[in-house]
């Protein structure tokens, strides 16, 4: 079985913003809410690198052990997600996301933050595969057609990518020996606990 | 002679280090021939180490997004999900454990001398209604709280999830609507009792007696002895602390950061705590522990006999200063 | 509960089990790809997988049950990616990657992941409005038509023809160009223009005049076979986030070199191997200073400029001046890193030269292009792979609307404006060419002779305020411009607003026939009648070719129907000509249903007339035939492998020679001479004569030769330059034998006086074209390109410093052009130079101020600043500053400051952003914000609702005079601002 995972090759990434953008239209995510961002690091300066994030859907995740409620579960491919039904908008799980992946329809959010929301590696959520209600809810559910999310299919340069961690490793391994240099895969040491030997 | 070597050399270096100073700032102010933006790329390992917490700039105007890495969540998980549970258990249970412990070897404490049936009072009504809607609050604040870390274990699978994020859902609103009156509850017996509650001499001999929780001692108090003394600072400390740091959580971004907020969140969790802990002691021996104790918030009045044995000086204090005894009111 | 956890993995392992039934149990890496459609960056260009493998899995369907897949093509810049549509009862419900493109393989930029909200249309004009007493009131289509119509013909009637603008988009699709540029003729104006004025009019001049064709001679799929790039002027991560794929694994994959040279250290530059960072407005000396090292150790490609080049020895004169020390005077670039760079570019081939409008928009716009041609040419670096002039356009078609003419210089394809070019599209559109001279102005001079402006270049679109505003006599045509008829194109994309507010105060009509109100509607709130908008529809709601930067041609079809009340641009033309009274004439061959002109029509008219450029190949059947079959062409050659168009290079790149029977496979790199013509090989144009008087220095002349030196393209019957095909031509060389007597006789058709003299590219039978490719020669001619551009005001280019210049200490030595009159208008760049420098401007302005383009932003901006998802990443106009300059007006980052500019006592209100991104004494503007105006916010202009999300100050309501002599360019890259805290 894949586990899932995401990989931005930085070293490839030039801030388009086309991950964001997809994300929005593939899941109709309103204005305030971002599953994924790209933020630039040293900007400016000749160092600078973009990268684009979003939920990593670690490996025993922060979030979902945070949770009072324990709305998160992990599917076969390692895609975590999580129910609205049971969420009640704590926050708790943005306070353990070491990458600010939880988001609040509510800003100024006293009394309650309103239902989580989160990129969902394109999978919707508990309900039935593809029913109004999961797209209402958690947006598209491409997994479940075969496919890998918006974001990364979009991607301008090819450098966020989507898929089995295994082969997405490899992708960037093979890059990285092939071009000689690679400023890392960022958040995979915090996620999934692994490194990326190149 | 020597001397003087040491100076020229000294002035001599300052003098070189001026002029390499200069010169350096005289290149840097050109452009440098050789910028190679691919080799002096960023690298995530280098910055993590640095400041184990990467933020760069994005043009969405949620500046907090820009936080792109911050692994020190993973650090305040393990807190919340065992340093917390290994405190909160310790100090809830703990502290039970020790007063049914101490129920058992010392039993409830009687009035000596028997109610004498005179009565003098010790909280007014204001006083008494501050203190019971803060107990009142304080009682489902923690109780909501106390679910926040330890429902999940305890009572998620008896409820199942619907019931329990339902209920969890009503503890979270009661939790973020009572802070109100609980913060204001503890303003005021901050205001209302500070005067009582300042450390003097009387207390360093009764804590030195142990408050005569041992044997039959019953060393002298004003109207507020040592260790009341430190429920009431343990109240307004422990209150207040658990209300800003509250307050940060519920108004998120306001004041502080994510790191903040975990600090918060720390914080907050181990004084609430510590606080049920000591609060479960203030209840026991305001009820079970201590015979005509409760009358004292729960009518206003106490025996005088209670207060002869409990709070000697207070008693004086009040008789003095109403020699006919105004103050004390016949049994009917 | 989460039961649905138990089922989803039951779901799962189906799929799993699926994958696992192909591959014979587990998930391999390939099966997992192919079933997955994983980006296909990694793998495919690595070389482990050959790309079929991992393409898109036939089991990924749409979403929703009985979705259909349309495609189109993104409008927001010109690398041409296709959009893939899912459209469900007349509804656009999502968008797919469009992996079998072989130009974007599936991936798109902000604005191409995003551009399915312009059809949602939430902010878009709903049905036409006019302008009554300051009130926008709805009226109806047929009242809109109408009233504009009475309107123009009473215009006509006073002011004449000339006072009517017609001002197009790199937005329409070619037809649409083309119907745009036809209705202008047919109204008898030259002054027809668009978009490309003000982006690549220099480009296209310049290149044009180097060596035949002003257009990207290679493609952004064959900067992968690069060595070296040199990124000049142009920031293509932000304005051509797709191109990057191509230049980031060309990069990687031949640990190329990638060199940006610019002001800023851009998004693109972050990503180079090397950075130079130069003043604004100093390429010139930047390139000679290259040159400067190429020419000292001997690195130029000699034998391609004996064969292949003319005029490259007065370049070295001219280069000997730019010594490291006067380049770094001028530029601020070090002799050291320019000779590094001078080697990588000279010694490690193939390289390119990618620009934009960094180096094209200046008032030395012209000689900066050519100076990069001579770069390449120098250097041996055109007409191969990996090498060529890479000339990133904006739109999703200004290459085709600037290749079908909607310019004031030329007609369709570039024939220009001479008498044998109207003769020639009068044969092709079958109506009189008398006709025509009767549609235009006429003047009669003092010796009685009667002209008209038929043959007068227009006025260009950056100058059509100074046309409304200025003394009629200052205008060389019969009177001020009184109507402005806007398709699609922004009101806050040329420089001086200011002086634009009162020229649309000025107008008597303004028609905006637009998806969007734009600027136009409400940047001069003192007009209070006379404006309509007219909804257009989108690009993507209607059919038609589009020609993307490598001159390759996609046809894209209608997703939906035009929302609202929206019409396409076709069908209002239509509807215009037929209220004009011409449009029997007009659409003669053109097949018109319910008002809509037939696209395809349209397309096949272009083909019987545009020879000149090779749009002649294109028929809509052809196009779309490689729009279906996508997947067979190869993503690094552009050709197809297999299928029905076997041998075609995607897109038919133009020029595309004879007739579609004829299946030549299009041009994907000019002037390659490693192919013969008949497989898309070419030669350098013989355009500028066969030969060329020189004066030597003792007085004497002589005579050089301007066709090519024993080279030739593979193939050719003739081993050495030649001139263009004529009828007379290959009679001299006998071939005339091979003509059909159908060819002949057309021939004979189009002149039958003189047909010797009828030209391969006015033939419209293709014989002459095809008799002469069957000969392996190119039609027109195999010519030297030009280092010396004789006839160009700069035909050596030379520095000049900008109008409003921080060193005004140089202006002495390198000062602006002389005054001259310039289509029909005065350019004073001169005095306005002469007297920045005597008030001391540099002073009182001492930051340099520069524009450009955002990536979630597309020119003025009104389109995506309407759309949600794009509108949300960038909230405010900002401006870069650097620290030190920060530091020293207390500016701090994300602070609201003033910014005014060097005329018209402008300002602007906008945020600081503090970022060493820009050097000390420079700031950039992003060019798309509108809405608020020298600090008013002018959101309430807008007809409710139609306001775009997001409104900023225009940076062009603070940039300043300046154009290029040669195509009217304005000069918003290089001007002077102040900044102050708010």
């Amino acid at each position: 079985m894949a586990r899932m995972k995401f990989l931005c090759d930085a070293d490839r990434c030039i801030e388009c913003n086309a991950c964001v953008t997809a994300c929005k239209n593939e899941n109709e995510v309103p204005w305030g809410i971002n599953r994924r961002r790209v933020v630039t690091i040293n900007d400016g300066k000749p160092g600078e690198r973009s990268v684009s994030m979003a939920c990593m859907h670690c490996t025993d995740a922060p979030c979902a052990a945070v949770c009072p409620v324990n709305v998160f579960y992990t599917t076969a491919d390692g895609v975590v997600l999580h129910s609205k039904d049971l969420c009640i908008g704590c926050g708790y799980c943005f306070y353990a996301c070491p990458f600010g992946a939880p988001q609040y329809p509510k800003v100024g959010n006293f009394g309650s933050r309103g239902k989580m929301d989160k990129c969902t590696f394109c999978a919707g959520g508990p309900e039935a595969d593809g029913s109004k209600e999961e797209f209402e809810k958690y947006g598209a559910n491409r997994l479940a057609e075969g496919k890998l999310p918006l974001c990364a299919e979009m991607c301008s340069t090819k450098s966020l990518l989507a898929g089995d961690g295994e082969v997405i490793a490899q992708i960037y391994k093979e890059r990285v020996s092939k071009r000689g240099y690679g400023s890392g895969a960022w958040g995979w040491q915090t996620a999934y606990r692994e490194s990326i030997a190149t | 002679m020597a001397k003087l070597f040491t100076h020229i050399r000294l002035i001599a270096g300052a003098l070189a280090l001026a002029f390499l100073v200069a010169i350096a700032t005289s290149v840097s102010a050109q452009q440098p021939s050789m910028v190679n933006p691919t080799a002096d790329a960023v690298k995530e390992q280098q910055l993590l180490k640095e400041l184990n917490r990467i933020q760069g700039r994005g043009t969405i105007p949620d500046v907090r997004s820009y936080v792109l890495e911050q692994p020190a969540g993973r650090e305040w998980r393990h807190f919340h999900e065992v340093t917390l549970r290994w405190i909160g258990g310790i100090a809830v249970l703990g502290m039970l454990g020790l007063v049914v412990l101490f129920y058992l070897a010392r039993g409830m404490v009687k009035i000596e001398n028997g109610r004498s049936g005179r009565k003098i009072v010790r909280f007014n009504g204001f006083e008494r209604f501050v203190h019971w809607m803060t107990a009142a609050c304080f009682i489902i604040l923690a109780l909501s709280g106390l679910n926040i870390t330890f429902g999940k274990p305890l009572l998620l699978p008896l409820m199942g999830p619907e019931a329990f994020t339902t209920w969890s859902e009503l503890a979270k609103y009661a939790h973020n609507f009572l802070s109100f009156p609980f913060t204001i509850g503890v303003v005021l017996i901050f205001l209302m009792w500070v005067g009582g509650n300042i450390p003097n001499n009387v207390d360093a001999e009764w804590v030195k007696r142990g408050g005569g929780i041992i044997g039959n001692d019953h060393p002298p108090a004003y109207r507020f002895n040592a260790g009341q003394k430190m429920i009431y600072w343990i109240v307004v400390i422990g209150g207040g602390a658990s209300a800003v740091t509250g307050y940060l959580l519920l108004f998120p971004f306001y004041g502080t950061g994510i790191e903040g907020m975990q600090i918060a969140q720390v914080v907050h969790a181990v004084v609430s705590v510590l606080f049920i802990a000591a609060m479960l002691g203030h209840i026991y021996i305001g009820t079970i522990g201590m015979e005509g104790a409760f009358e004292a918030m729960g009518e206003g009045t106490v025996d005088i006999n209670w207060a002869k044995q409990h709070h000697r000086l207070w008693l004086e204090e009040e008789v003095s200063r109403s020699p006919k005894g105004a103050r004390a009111q016949p049994a009917e | 509960m989460l039961i649905k956890r138990t089922e989803r993995q039951t779901r799962r392992s189906s799929l799993a089990a699926t994958i696992g039934s192909q591959t014979g149990g587990g998930l391999d890496r390939r099966s997992f790809l192919r079933k997955s459609g994983l980006v296909a960056g990694g793998l495919a260009t690595i070389g482990a997988l050959p790309l079929t493998s991992v393409r898109k899995a036939e089991a990924a369907g749409p979403n929703v049950a009985g979705a259909t897949i349309r495609k189109n093509i993104c409008t927001h810049c010109s690398v041409g990616c296709t959009v893939l549509a899912e459209v469900s009862n007349g509804v656009w419900i999502g968008q797919e990657p469009g992996w079998d493109s072989p130009i974007n393989r599936g991936s798109h930029c902000a604005k191409g992941a995003a551009t399915r909200e312009l059809v949602h249309g939430d902010r878009r004009l709903r049905y036409p409005m006019k302008l009554v007493n300051g009130e926008w009131t709805r009226i109806s289509w047929d009242t809109a038509i109408n009233e504009i119509g009475d309107k123009l013909m009473e215009i006509r009637a006073k002011s004449g023809a000339d006072s009517v603008y017609w001002l197009g988009s790199a937005k329409f699709t070619n037809e649409g160009s083309y119907l745009n540029r036809k209705l202008a003729a047919f109204w008898g104006t030259n002054n027809s223009d668009h978009q490309a004025r003000i982006c690549h009019s220099t480009t296209v001049a310049g290149v044009a005049n180097t060596w035949g064709y002003g257009a990207m001679t290679n493609s952004y799929n064959d900067i992968r076979n690069a060595k070296t790039m040199i990124i000049m002027g142009g920031n293509p991560a932000e304005a051509h986030p797709v191109s990057l794929q191509h230049v980031l694994e060309g990069k990687e994959l031949q640990r190329a070199n990638m060199i940006v040279i610019d002001p800023r250290l851009t998004r693109t530059a972050a990503h180079a191997t090397e950075f130079v960072r130069i003043r604004s407005g100093t390429d010139i000396p930047v390139i000679w200073g290259i040159l400067w090292h190429v020419f000292k150790n001997g690195w130029e490609d000699k034998q391609f400029i004996e064969q292949r080049v003319y005029g490259m020895d007065d370049i070295r004169k001219e280069v000997e001046k730019y010594t490291p020390d006067e380049v770094e005077r001028i530029s601020g670039v070090p002799g050291a890193q320019l000779e590094r760079v001078a080697k990588m570019f000279a010694t490690e081939k193939p390289a390119t030269i990618i620009w934009c409008m960094g180096a094209t928009q200046h008032t030395v716009g012209t000689a900066n292009v050519r100076a990069f041609c001579v770069a390449l040419l120098a250097t041996g670096n055109v007409g191969k792979s990996g090498t060529g002039a890479n000339i990133f356009r904006g739109h999703t078609n200004v290459q085709g609307a600037t290749d079908l003419g909607l310019d004031i210089v030329t007609l369709p394809l570039y024939y220009g404006l001479v008498e044998g070019a109207w003769r020639h599209w009068s044969r092709v559109w079958e109506v009189d060419y008398q006709w025509f001279v009767d549609r235009f102005d006429k003047s009669t001079a003092a010796d009685g002779k009667v002209t008209t402006t038929m043959n007068t270049p227009g006025i260009p679109s950056t100058r059509w305020f100074d046309a409304t505003l200025y003394d009629k006599k200052d205008v060389g045509q019969k009177d001020n411009i009184k109507a402005m008829f806007v398709m699609g194109h922004g009101g806050n994309t040329v420089t001086r607003m200011p002086q634009a507010q009162k020229g649309i105060e000025a107008l008597d009509l303004l028609v905006v026939a637009d998806p969007h109100p734009t600027t136009w509607a409400a940047l001069a709130p003192e007009r209070k009648n006379g404006t309509y908008l007219l909804p257009i529809a989108t690009s993507y709601e209607t059919d038609g070719s589009r020609t993307a930067s490598n001159r390759a041609l996609q046809w894209g079809e209608q997703i939906v129907k035009p929302i609202f009340e929206s019409k396409d641009d076709n069908e209002v033309m239509y509807l215009l000509a037929k209220k004009l009274g011409f449009a029997d004439l007009m659409f003669k061959n053109i097949k018109v249903t319910n008002n809509l002109p037939s696209p395809e029509d349209i397309l096949r008219e272009i083909n019987r007339g545009g020879w000149s450029t090779g749009y002649c190949g294109q028929s809509p059947e052809r196009l779309k035939s490689h729009m279906a079959h996508q997947a067979d062409f190869d993503m690094l050659t552009q050709k197809a492998t297999t299928g029905p168009n076997k041998g075609d290079y995607y897109g038919l790149p133009w020029p595309c020679w004879g007739t579609p029977a004829f299946r030549h496979p299009g041009t994907p790199l000019l002037y390659n001479t490693n192919l013969s013509i008949k497989e898309g090989g070419g030669t350098f144009r013989a355009r500028f004569g066969l030969e060329r008087e020189e004066k030597l220095p003792d007085g004497s002349t002589r005579k050089v030769s301007l066709l090519g030196n024993g080279y030739y393209s593979k193939d050719s019957e003739i081993k050495d330059g030649y001139p263009e095909f004529t009828l007379g031509v290959l009679k001299k060389l006998g071939w005339d034998k091979d003509l059909t007597e159908a060819e002949l006789a057309v021939i004979n058709k189009v002149n039958p006086t003189t047909p010797d003299a009828v030209s391969w590219s006015i033939d419209l039978s293709g014989g002459i074209q095809r008799v002469a490719i069957e000969h392996g020669c190119i039609p027109y001619g195999n010519g030297k390109a030009r280092a010396n551009a004789f006839g160009l005001p700069d035909a050596i280019p030379t520095h000049r410093e900008p109008i409003y210049t921080p060193k005004p200490e140089l202006v002495a030595k390198y000062p602006t052009l002389p005054n001259a009159k310039q289509f029909r208008m005065p350019n004073v760049g001169f005095d306005v130079q002469k007297a920045a420098v005597d008030k001391g401007i540099a002073k009182q302005f001492p930051l340099i101020l520069s524009s450009g383009r955002l990536v979630e932003y597309e020119g003025g901006g009104e389109e995506t600043r309407s759309n949600k998802w794009l509108a949300e990443l960038q909230q405010d106009m900002f401006i870069e500053i650097n620290p030190a300059d920060a530091a020293e007006r207390g500016i701090n980052d994300g602070a609201w400051v003033w910014v005014t500019g060097a005329e018209n006592n402008s300002k602007a209100r906008m945020k600081a952003l503090v970022t060493e991104r820009v050097g000390k004494g420079v700031t950039w503007c992003p060019f798309h914000f509108a809405g608020w105006f020298q600090g008013v916010d002018q959101r309430g202009n807008y007809p409710k609702g139609a306001d775009p999300i997001v409104l900023g100050e225009s940076v062009n309501g603070l940039t300043t005079y300046g154009f290029d002599p040669v195509t009217g360019m304005q000069e918003p890259k290089a001007t002077l601002c102040q900044v102050r805290a708010a």
